[in-house]
Order: structure tokens, then sequence, then C-alpha cells
């Protein structure tokens, strides 16, 4: 942590009881600091947070940009609001829809500020991921949620009903909706193609037929490349990592089930309260450029937002685009995604 | 000076108190408290949609919804001739944590016996990497367990060819149980172990001269002594797997969901009273269970005298020896206890030394040295985090076995509610992490403003504390039956040659107790290097980052493809550094008991 992020985070400590750090908040001098609230794995060595913050200083030399991750995503800023805690931060960067609808249904006033139309480049985003229809998120990149499957164990499934074929039985690794983003994806997915009324039953001959629910993206990777099962919902980028002489490409087949992808774009917001509210729509709006949307892309293996914009290499070459892109929209999932999640949950839960 | 001295008690009781109270029970009540009031009133309503409600409680939903009617089921249901009930979510808990339970002190025992009776080599490494287990993080136990239990595991290999198999367990009630084993049975043993080797020779001997035989002396005489050990690490061992969380949905999956997969659920859709419901219950439950326990186990301890150690049986002494059915039995011990507990952790490593193909490579390992070389923001390198484990966990140690003795020295007092006040003085045990660290973040991270200044508590030294909180309930553990098995009379007539109560303690008390002790240490030091949820949260950046904090963040890192490679290399590190520390705080623990 540097001199600067020391004072702005007003660390202090208090002499006297035995076992306490104390930290003193202290209004800081903001000036050209730029403080980006994202999860942790955003920043590191050689991430896409990284990227823009050494890009964006150069093209700023007044400005600094810090970083503060948070283990809890956006619900840490919902809490800090409802609780009166403050929130030192300008933007937050990583939000997608069922994150904002949840934040708009804990909170009174909209944590996030309109900046929408004030930012250069967001008319270039792509219409259908646009998914607030207040104009406080703008998408900066989307993943498109697909199977990933062993061509030499099963054929490609092509539809969510041959899903239940007894040659995908035990076959099908997926997430936690309620944990998980490509596993929230995936389930709202199925709400999506058997409706509101008709996806619990589905899911019922789902799990007949052995489809199991692991906690995240990375455990169900795993056991699917130890042969646990022979699919997988995942990114359609998988071929990006798995190309070339030494990989056995069938075993990193992308399945469209009914030629779908469920996108799950990743939006931006500013703090309603942000001290640099200016800063911030700059930042966003250097996020939607053509060289920062190709290096986001490369860098966190996700398809530009901005309309035609080619990340080349190994991306440009490997990416796969589904056919056609469904989503749920923000107004579609206000007021009926929890109940949807926690039906399901409860369902797999008492099987 | 002898009033100075024992002025000290008290004094280090109201600071253990004044920490305990700021790192655990202002966070704990913050969250808890909503369970049980709404907008300053009391209230009972959530506890009653919680107990009310069929998926949570099942069956027994109705004492809530409809005493009046029970016993009128109750009739149709003996009428019906008795089928199994279904008690919802807690109950499924419940039984998968009884079933753990069972199988931890199944493996667990023999281990013990292995350890505390017989002569090897290697013994003393054994025992000190008995509790290694303890640190591992989930993903990592998952990733070694699918290597070993896999479909194309380690054990369907071998079951492959004597022309078995293949055994499919993954996905099962019964790999979670397993896991669950592997976390818990090394708590057995290590809990038993120090109780069977201070089992005074002379009384076994006594026992055998009187012409007892060798299981009737076991039965009449070992027995008895280990009872509180076995039953101490039963009741921890059920509360840990009651309150299990992300093995379970790692190896399980969610049908297996236990009510803490559940409530960390409800805490990410920010449902917090009914989460803060949950946890209550989950607390009270386990609460009780350790009140219960403890009022047993005052009844239960026998003073033992400090007599001799007994000697320990050579484990090889001629091929003849080989035939003996306990050695045989011991030799069948190690095949289980090296496929459950060596070959994970095996697994683990060589992971690290495997591509996704199967081919050899170091990659993960200069991905941990360019983690170290970079100056990136954000980059948490891997020695700062080694470095700051270590110290994190001396720390840890230096709090925990101060406040653990002291919480002993209340327990063993004769008098009217001290096993109350250990019962609630052991609530860090009882308490889901998922509620503390949210408590924590809502308090401590947050803040409060006071006098106009935002005071928050994070930092290295709120980690410590953390820790030590999260740790001392285990030297409580084995240091109280220790404690209480003194001989009154030592202390009597210490006291009546003028030593004052702390001197007693230090001087004499705690020499006698030293392998209870030292088991006591290498527990705190585990649990502060295992920690994960309280330290990232009360890490400031990545400059207080601790070796499970790194090995998270790699998992993440998608520079070298969607594996968990880099985070099995940290992983390694991880067991490296834990076991060289552990034979440390065992070879420290026993130059000072000689």
């Amino acid at each position: 942590m540097n001199r600067r992020t020391f004072l702005r985070h007003g660390v202090g400590s208090v002499a006297g009881l035995a076992a306490l750090s104390g930290c003193i908040g202290t209004p800081g001098d903001s000036g050209q600091t730029l403080t980006v609230a994202a999860y942790s794995s955003f920043t590191g060595d050689g991430t896409a947070g990284n990227w823009l913050k050494s890009a964006f200083e150069s093209e700023n030399p007044e400005t600094t940009v810090t970083f503060q991750t948070t283990e809890n995503g956006v619900n840490e800023f919902i809490q800090r609001r409802s609780q009166g805690a403050p929130i030192d931060a300008d933007l937050f960067v990583g939000l997608n829809t069922g994150e904002l609808v949840r934040a708009d249904q804990q909170l009174d006033d909209s944590l996030f500020a309109a900046s929408g139309d004030r930012i250069d480049g967001s008319e270039t985003v792509k219409s259908a991921l646009d998914f607030d229809p207040a104009g406080r998120v703008v998408p900066y990149d989307t993943g498109y949620i697909s199977l990933v499957y062993d061509a030499e164990e099963v054929d490609e499934p092509a539809t969510f009903d041959t899903l239940l074929k007894p040659q995908y039985e035990n076959e099908l690794l997926t997430q936690n909706a309620e944990g998980s983003d490509p596993g929230r994806a995936f389930l709202l997915w199925t709400i999506n193609q058997k409706g509101p009324d008709g996806y619990l039953d589905y899911w019922s001959q789902l799990t007949d037929n052995g489809i199991q629910i692991l906690s995240d993206w990375g455990t169900a990777y795993e056991a699917y490349q130890d042969e646990e099962a022979s699919m997988v919902v995942s990114y359609s980028t998988d071929q990006v990592y798995y190309h070339g002489d030494d990989v056995d490409i069938s075993r990193h087949q992308v399945g469209f089930l009914n030629d779908q992808g469920y996108a799950n774009p990743e939006g931006m917001a500013q703090f309603a309260d942000a001290d640099n509210p200016e800063l911030a729509r700059e930042f966003m709006s250097f996020m939607l450029s053509e060289k920062a949307q190709a290096e986001i892309a490369t860098r966190n293996v996700q398809f530009p937002a901005v309309e035609g914009v080619d990340p080349g290499g190994d991306f440009g070459e490997f990416a796969l685009e589904p056919p056609e892109a469904v989503t749920y929209s923000y107004d579609d999932l206000v007021g009926n995604v929890g109940g949807w999640i926690d039906d399901w949950a409860r369902q797999i839960v008492s099987n | 000076m002898r009033a100075k001295a024992s002025r000290l008690l008290p004094v280090g009781i109201a600071a253990m108190l004044t920490t305990l109270v700021v790192v655990f029970y202002y966070p704990v009540g913050s969250v808890l408290g909503s369970a049980i009031s709404a907008g300053g009133r009391l209230t009972l309503d959530p506890l009653v949609a919680v107990l009310g409600d069929p998926f949570y409680t099942g069956s027994a939903h109705s004492l809530v919804t409809a005493p009046a009617s029970l016993p009128g089921r109750f009739v149709a249901w003996v009428n019906a001739g008795m089928p199994a009930v279904d008690f919802g979510l807690f109950g499924f808990t419940a039984y998968q944590a009884l079933l753990s339970t069972i199988v931890s002190v199944g493996v667990g025992l023999p281990g013990a016996y292995l350890l505390a009776r017989f002569e090897f080599p290697g013994r003393e490494f054994l025992r000190s990497v008995t509790i290694l287990p303890f640190v591992m993080p989930s993903i990592l136990v998952a990733v070694g367990f699918l290597a070993m239990f896999g479909r194309t595991g380690v054990v369907n290999d071998l079951l492959a060819t004597v022309g078995l198999g293949p055994v499919n367990v993954v996905f099962t009630l019964e790999i979670v149980i397993l896991a669950h084993a592997f976390y818990n049975a090394p708590l057995v043993t290590r809990l038993v172990t120090a109780a069977w080797e201070s089992v005074d020779t002379r009384s076994v001997e006594t026992a055998r001269t009187l012409g007892a035989p060798p299981l009737r002396a076991f039965r009449d005489v070992t027995l008895p002594q280990l009872v509180p050990a076995i039953l101490t690490a039963s009741v921890l061992t059920f509360i840990f797997t009651f309150l299990s969380f992300p093995i379970v949905l790692a190896l399980g999956g969610l049908q297996l969901a236990t009510v803490e997969v559940w409530l960390f659920a409800r805490v990410q859709n920010l449902e917090l009273v009914e989460a803060a419901t949950l946890g209550a219950i989950e607390t009270a439950l386990s609460l009780g269970l350790i009140y219960i326990y403890l009022r047993f186990e005052a009844t239960q301890i026998s003073t033992h005298g400090q007599g001799q150690l007994r000697s320990r049986l050579p484990l090889f002494a001629g091929w003849r020896s080989m035939l003996d059915p306990r050695r045989l039995g011991v030799f069948l011990y190690c095949l289980v206890a090296a496929v459950l507990f060596v070959g994970p952790l095996v697994s683990l490593v060589v992971e690290s030394l495997t591509t996704p193909n199967g081919a050899f490579t170091l990659d993960y390992y200069a991905f941990l040295l360019a983690q170290q070389a970079s100056a990136a923001v954000g980059t948490i390198n891997p020695l700062a985090a080694i470095i700051n484990s270590l110290l994190f966990g001396l720390g840890a140690l230096a709090l925990a076995l101060p406040m653990g003795v002291l919480v002993s020295v209340v327990a063993t007092h004769e008098g009217s509610g001290s096993r109350f006040a250990e019962a609630l003085l052991t609530a860090p045990l009882a308490v889901s992490g998922i509620v503390l660290g949210l408590g924590m973040l809502r308090t401590l991270v947050f803040g409060t403003t006071v006098f106009g200044h935002r005071l928050t508590v994070t930092g290295p030294i709120a980690i410590v504390a953390a820790h030590a909180i999260a740790a001392y309930p285990f030297v409580t553990r084995n240091v109280t039956p220790a404690l209480s098995g003194i001989d009154d009379r030592l202390v009597d007539a210490a006291r009546a040659l003028g030593a004052d109560r702390p001197t007693v303690l230090v001087d004499i008390e705690l020499p006698l107790i030293a392998p209870a002790l030292i088991a006591g240490a290498a527990f705190a030091f585990a649990i502060s290097i295992g920690e994960f949820d309280s330290t990232v949260l009360l890490a400031e950046g990545v400059d207080s980052a601790t070796m499970p904090v790194a090995l998270e963040r790699y998992t993440a890192n998608r520079s070298l493809g969607p594996n968990l490679g880099p985070a099995t290399a940290m992983g390694t590190v991880l067991l490296a550094v834990t076991t060289g520390s552990f034979m440390l705080i065992d070879r420290t623990g026993r130059r000072w008991e000689r």
C-alpha cells in the first residue's frame, strides 16, 4: 500500500487496548486519485485491472488509479450504504444483472449514479448487452455460458431435452446458482427455455438423470478435467486456453444448446456519492475505447461489449460466439429472480 | 511480590475478555441479534418462521406450528410401523455429522494407539504432522480426493489391477464423510494420543500384577483415562461437521447441502434475518452440546498420579512379531491411513507437477517465482504470504496459549457455574464461520464513528487476535482434562509452602501437563495457518495476505489456463512450511518438557 492510499483510507492506530489495531478515518485529499472497487482477481500481475491502471495513468499523468478489492463483491457496498458506513470508491467494476437487481431491492436510494449517456462511447456498446434500464451500469465485457463436452464420450447435446436422455445420465456438471455466476446463468437459461412454470419440472428430470451441482466453476471444471463427467457448464471461450498440437481438442468441444448461449454481461457504474464523478466517467469511457476493449477481452478471456472490436490473437481465433445469445433483462429479473432461485434450491436440497 | 503476582490472573482474564468482546462477541452478537429482535423489540417471529418450516425441520415443524396435533401424529406414526422420519435440513445436517463423527473416531483411535503405544522410526515426525489436514484449504482437499477416489483415481486403478471396481463415490454422502474424517480423525488421534501418553504405567502394571489380562487392564485402567479425550474429540468433530461448509459442495454437490451451505447462500442474497436465525439455531445447538458434555466431563476425570509414563513397544521386533495380531492390525490400519491421509496429500503434490494432459511440468512453481518477482499492484508475493502466515501463527500461538490455560483454570475451579462459563468461553468453536465473518465485516471493517472519527479494527493485530480467538478453545480442550487430572495434594502442598496461585500454575501444574500444552500449541498454530475467512476480511490489501489467501487468489488466476495448478503449487508450499513448523513446535515443546 503506498503512502497516498495509506492517507486516503486514513489508517492510524489506537494505542491502549491490548489486541486492537485501529483506523481513524480522516477526510483525505482526494486530488486526482481515482479509486476503483472490484473483485480481487481484477487486479494483480498481468490482469486487465493493472493494464487499465498503467494505460490510464500514462494518458492522464496527474491521475493515480488505486484499487479497492472486496471478497464480497457488490454486497459489501450494499451493506456499507445500508449501514451508513463510508464508501471510499468512485466506481464499481464487475457488476452483473442479478447483482444490480439485488442492490436496488435492498436499498431505497440507488447505490449508483445514472451516467450512461454522459459517458463517451457508451453508445457503441452492443444494445443486446445493455441491462440497466436506468442507464447507470455500462457493460464492458460479456461471457457466454455454454457446455464444454468430451466428444469421445458423448455426442453433442443439441437441445435441453436431449440432456434428459439416458446416454447423458450422470454426465453433466453444473454449479450452484445461489453462489456461482455460470451456475446462475445456466439456471436462468433453463427458465428462459422452459418458462417460470416449467423449469422446476425440467430440473427434477435433470436431477433424476444425475446432474451434479457443485459449489463453483473451478471445482466443477476440475472434476470435469478429472473425468468425473463428460459435460460441464462453462464458457464458450474454452478453446482459447486449449488449442494446438499438444491438446486433445475433443475434450474441449463447446456445445451451444438450442444453438444458443446465455450472455452474462459484466458492467461498471459510478457510485452515487463518488468523490470524483467526472474522473470516474472518464475512466469508464476509457474502458470502452477500442484498445482497452481488446485488452480487457484477452486478459479477462471475455468478449468485448463494444460493437466491432476484434481482440485478435488467440482470443480472436479460438473464442466461439453462440449463433444466438439469450439473456434476461433487468425488468425480467426484478421481483422474480430471488423466488426462482430459492424455489430451485429448495427443490434440489429436498430431493 | 506475592500480592503483585496474584493480581496477574484477574488482569489476564480482563484483557482476554476485552479482546473476546471486541473481536468475537460484539461482531457475532451484531448479526445473531437480528434473529431475536426487530426494530429494537424482542421477537420470536424469525425463529418460528425457520423452526416451523418443514424444509428446515421436517416433521418436527409441527412442534412449532401445531403442537396440539403431536400426540395424534405420534400414534399414527406408530400405527404406520414407525417409518423413517424426515427432519429436514437440520435433520440431515445432524445425521451426516453423526456419521462423520463415528467414522472419524473409528479412523482416529487406532492412530492414537499406534502413536502412543509403539516405538518405530519416524514416530515423532508422524505425531507432529498428524494435524496437517487441519490447515488444508477445502479446494485442495477436493483436488486430492478426486485424484484418489475419483472415477479415474488411484484407488480405482488399484482395484482394477486386482479385478475389482470401479467404485463410484464422488458426489455421494460417502465421500463427504470420508473428507470429514480426513479433517477430523487427526483431531481424534492427536487429542487421544496426548491422553494416552499421560496414562500412569504404575496403575496399569498394578492391574496386571493383580492378574488382569491385558484387555481387562486396558478396559478397566487405561480406557477410563482416555474417555474424556475421546468424548472431547467426538463432540468437537460433531460440531465441526455439523457446521461443515465448503467441502460439502465441492465433493458432494447441492443435494447434500448442510445448514451452513444454506446459510451462506442466504448471506449472499443478503437475506440476513434468515441467515442470522439459522446461525443462532446452529450456535444454540452446538453450545448446548458443549455444555452437556462439560457437565459430563466434570464427573469423569479421575485424578491420576504423576507417575512414570509407559514405555512403548517396538513396532518391529523380528519377523515373528509381525504375526502378532496387534501388529497385524496396526499394519492394516497403516494401509487405510495411507489411502485416506497420505494419498490425497501426495496427489496434491503430484498435481502441482503435472499438466492437465498428464505431462511433467515445473510451470506452476515458475508461476510462484513470477508472482514473487512481480512488483505489480495487487500481486500477492508467495514469500511475503509465507512470512505473514508464520508471524500470525506465532502471534496467535503466543496469545492463544495463555488464553486457553486461563479458561482451563476457570473451568477447573470448583464452583457453581464454572462449566457454564467454560461453555460460553468455548463459543468460538460453536459459531458459524460465515456468521463471524459477516459480523466482522459489519462491525470491525465498516467501523463506527467515535467523536467524529471513523474507528475500524483491521490489519495484522486484528488478524492475530481473530486467529487467537479461533484457536484458544483447542488449547482449553487439551488442557482442561489434563489440569483437572492433577492430584490436588500437589497443589495444596505448594500453596501450604507459600506459593501463590500463578506460581503454582507456572511452576507445578504446567510442566505436569506438558503433552497437553504442546498438543494445544500445535492446534493453535494450525488453526492460525489454515484460517481464511477472517484473514481475508481483516487484511488491508495484499500486504497482510497469508498462504491460504494467496492460494485462493491463485485459483482465480487464469494466466496458465483454467486449472488449479498454481494453487496446488502454493498448497505444496503450504504443506512444506506447515510440516516444518509442526516439527519445530513439537521439538521445542519436548525440550521444555524434559
